[in-house]
């Protein structure tokens, strides 16, 4: 429906709702599509007149909607004396009312009423992020720093995960204050980008870039650019964090990788104990690997071909740098078939380790053991993401420190033709990275990874550009 | 303020009465048909007058005044609400905000609900209430209705006064419980056992089990009225567990009676173990025929949060044979897990047990899950299915053919 231009009278609200094909849920409709469109908050007045002289009453969704529009327009008296009605009519309200109040209220002067609605909302449940996000905007708005942190502190503990919105206006409105305490709270958000493994978009590493820039003495200097293979910043030759694990984090990620991800609930879901043990005395006996490779996998990169050969070839690729070299397989590869030649297999094996797991048991998980227990140097060919494996990790910890590890030894191999000729088919190893993708600092230089929000980033995809700052 | 309030009131008052009045004359004196020119009209003229006499902020004072009482009243009440009155209260809001929110929520439901570990599991509680709330209703409703029809139908029955001439006093159902109760004993000394293993307690949520209870129920009841029954064993069965308390609750006197084998030894211990085949659509081995001699057995577990494996692991711990059913071999499959629910998974036992036909026993195979039965060769069936996914999706296709080239390998 069309709302109308104008405030109608009674009589003209009754011919429209009589004309609607459901008169029922006239008003809310109407009230919607005065929502969408923006309508005068005089029109929607005069419904809500209208209707609250046909049935004395108006109910809650209706005002809630009135609510909207109030917001929509930032009419505050509106919102103000909604919310006094609604107070008196009701003993509290729902989320969806007190998102709008908040929100409504703290684009205001009256911004300090928001703050008084959220202390409401404390008491009957943890707010949501919206509701903090605009108080927090609003108190930074008005320079009062120590309360905008005091709320964001308190979010966080209540496990409420900020918006990168809130994140970011904090280092829009501190740009050119002074204040140590300040500058402790925002290296306190950067860090806390970096322990969540999060990645700024453009916009908001230029509110960082200028943050820095602005902060009077610290002679701070940012400079966009890409960071090289070897990784080494190109801007202040500095090299960045490693992209290894600590002695403590490994041993850690090794254990929960044997606790969750091969044993689970019940060991016999992905293997059985017997042949675990099997592979476990196999891998003992023939430590360290340089590389291991998930053989099925590999064997399926060129459907056109033969699986054999595609395997044979990764061998053959991988050997030459004298490499020890373990293929983890299923056993129905050693039954001669028209995909697994046994010539072929056998002379596989004269080159590389290899292991039979059971057909129906899962390989992956062996792959990640016996590439954990073959050391820091080991790296690990698939093209799998691995993600049902990173998924069986309990806490987000240890996912962290999974991916991290995944981004260091997975070498992701992809099969490409040299130009025109269909042969020889080569192995491109997309390189491991070397150093790590996060947020970091040395006290005196401080380099974050950020995204263009217009490219599509997965989650095993890390930015390639950073911001690289440094003090003069 | 206050009587200033109540005087506004009283006029509100006055005013909205006579109002109706002379809305419903108005109804009456103008055809429908006629409002939508009249209605028009009258915009336009309004648009040529002032609006003086709207006041705009009207509805406030009539919200504020309807008020005054009761605040009095509740202004007296303790301020700060238990937390079971603030969940109750929220609720109320919800529903009146127009959320999916049962309208009557009982004390233990509503602790389930505060229990709920984040907001989306409290909405998805709210909404599960809600439904059922929705559908209970419905039903009354329908009853209600069917009553009357056949009060109805009764009045004029006696009306007409014909006398039934038949040769059986009319006790069908009681007869017919007879009769099913005889086979199922039968089967309790001749039949075929058919094992549930009711050890995955611990993998399910309290509403997996009871969706898994209500299943079993099912099946059993079709068991009974069978021609020839299985004779079922529930194994590893605890008592006193979430299962039996269930079971209690679905069949109540009825459980001592229930003409089944019901024990906590393993089926292992029962059973030898070359005769047990453990069915899970986990199973690399695909039944190839229905054996007369061999003993079933069926995981009693609802699987809704995905987890793989769980039964297959259990074969393989007890080293026991496991067969999937040949769903793909018969069937075009098309969306949806292959794990059947138990009602379904005893049909098509029964089915085979008593004319060992894939094809009539897969009927059993909810309709949504597949496309149509393998009688063609796969080539012609992929454009069938080509068709068929064209038509009704338009994209999505590669996806579909991925599958399919997953489902039927080429040979």
């Amino acid at each position: 429906v069309q709302p109308p231009e104008k405030p109608l009278q009674a009589e003209e609200w009754n011919k429209l709702r009589e004309n609607f094909q459901s008169p029922e849920i006239f008003e809310e409709v109407m009230l919607n599509s005065m929502i969408r469109c923006n309508s005068p908050i005089d029109v929607a007045k005069s419904l809500l007149t209208h209707l609250a002289k046909r049935n004395g009453d108006i109910a809650y969704n209706v005002l809630v909607k009135y609510l909207t529009l109030c917001v929509q327009q930032g009419q505050v008296s509106e919102i103000r004396d909604v919310y006094d009605i609604m107070k008196v009519r009701f003993k509290i309200l729902e989320s969806g009312a007190y998102n709008l109040l908040i929100r409504g209220l703290s684009n205001s002067n009256q911004w300090r009423m928001a703050l008084a609605v959220l202390e409401e909302v404390k008491k009957i449940m943890i707010p949501s992020r919206v509701c903090y996000e605009s108080c927090i905007k609003a108190a930074s708005r008005h320079q009062e720093m120590k309360l905008a942190f005091e709320l964001y502190n308190e979010m966080l503990a209540k496990d409420v995960v900020p918006t990168l919105d809130v994140l970011q206006s904090f280092f829009d409105f501190n740009r050119g204050m002074k204040g140590a305490e300040l500058q402790k709270e925002l290296f306190g958000i950067l860090l806390y980008l970096r322990e969540n493994q999060i990645y700024p978009h453009k916009t908001f590493m230029w509110s960082i870039k200028l943050w820095f820039e602005s902060l009077p003495g610290g002679n701070w200097r940012g400079h966009l650019t890409n960071i090289k293979d070897s990784g080494q910043c190109p801007v202040c030759k500095h090299q960045l964090e490693d992209s290894n694990l600590t002695e403590e984090e490994y041993s850690n990620l090794s254990e929960r990788i044997i606790r969750d991800v091969i044993h689970g609930t019940d060991t016999f879901r992905k293997t059985s104990p017997k042949e675990l043990e099997a592979f476990q005395t196999f891998v003992e006996n023939r430590l360290p690997f340089d590389i291991v490779i998930d053989g099925l996998n590999v064997a399926h990169i060129k459907s056109r071909r033969m699986q054999c050969e595609n395997l044979f070839d990764a061998v053959n690729c991988l050997a030459k740098e004298n490499a020890r070299l373990l293929v983890l397989g299923r056993k129905h590869m050693l039954m001669n078939s028209s995909n697994w030649k046994r010539e072929i297999m056998e002379e596989m094996q004269n080159k590389a380790d290899f292991f039979f797991a059971e057909n129906i048991s899962e390989d992956d998980a062996f792959l990640l053991y016996a590439t954990l227990r073959s050391g820091k140097h080991c790296k690990f060919v698939t093209r799998d993401f691995l993600r049902d494996h990173k998924a069986c990790l309990s806490d987000s910890l240890t996912r962290h420190l999974f991916r991290k590890w995944q981004r260091g030894h997975q070498i992701v191999n992809t099969l490409y033709k040299v130009q025109k000729k269909c042969f020889p088919y080569f192995f491109s190893q997309q390189p491991a990275l070397r150093y790590d993708c996060v947020v970091q600092t040395t006290g005196d230089t401080w380099h974050i990874p950020y995204k263009n929000v217009f490219e599509e980033k997965y989650s095993y995809q890390v930015p390639r550009k950073w911001l690289c700052i440094q003090q003069k | 303020m206050q009587s200033a309030n109540m005087l506004l009131r009283r006029i509100v008052g006055r005013f909205v009465l006579p109002f109706a009045a002379q809305h419903g004359m108005k109804k009456d004196l103008f055809p429908l048909s006629r409002t939508l020119s009249l209605s028009l009209r009258l915009k336009q003229d309004k648009s040529c007058e002032p609006s003086e006499k709207l006041d705009l902020d009207e509805w406030k004072k009539v919200m504020k005044s309807g008020l005054q009482e009761e605040v009095s009243e509740t202004a007296s009440e303790p301020k700060e609400l238990s937390s079971l009155a603030a969940a109750r209260e929220t609720l109320e809001m919800w529903r009146l905000a127009g959320r999916a929110v049962p309208e009557n929520i009982s004390e233990e439901q509503l602790k389930t609900f505060m229990e709920c570990p984040s907001k989306s599991a409290k909405k998805k509680y709210l909404k599960y209430l809600y439904l059922k709330e929705f559908h209970k209703k419905n039903d009354k409703r329908k009853m209600d209705e069917k009553r009357e029809r056949r009060l109805e139908a009764q009045d004029q029955y006696s009306k007409t006064d014909e006398t039934k001439k038949s040769p059986f006093v009319c006790l069908w159902s009681r007869t017919m419980d007879k009769a099913y109760n005889w086979r199922a004993a039968q089967s309790m000394v001749f039949g075929q056992p058919l094992v549930f293993d009711m050890s995955y307690e611990k993998e399910m949520s309290v509403r997996e089990v009871t969706n898994t209870v209500r299943q079993i129920v099912m099946s059993e009841s079709s068991n009974r009225r069978s021609v020839d029954p299985f004779h079922i064993h529930f194994c590893n069965f605890k008592d006193d567990s979430l299962y039996h308390r269930e079971f209690i609750k679905n069949y109540r006197d009825a459980w001592d009676k229930l003409l089944i084998t019901v024990t906590d030894q393993c089926y292992t211990e029962i059973f030898p173990k070359d005769k047990l085949i453990y069915l899970t659509a986990d199973s690399p081995k695909v039944m190839k025929t229905f054996d007369h001699d061999k003993i079933y057995i069926v995981g009693s577990m609802v699987d809704k949060s995905i987890k793989t494996g769980v039964s297959l692991a259990r074969a393989k711990r007890l080293g026991l044979e496991t067969a999937a059913l040949p769903l793909e071999k018969y069937l075009l499959w098309c969306t949806g897990a292959k794990n059947l629910t138990l009602d379904q998974m005893m049909y098509i036992l029964l089915t085979l047990k008593d004319t060992a036909d894939w094809e009539k026993a897969l009927e059993f195979v909810p309709k949504r899950k597949y496309c149509g039965f393998v009688n063609k060769p796969v080539k012609e069936l992929k454009k069938t299915l080509d068709l068929i996914n064209t038509l009704k999706l338009g994209k999505g296709r590669e996806k579909v053919e991925k599958q399919f080239a997953k489902n039927y390998p080429k040979k």
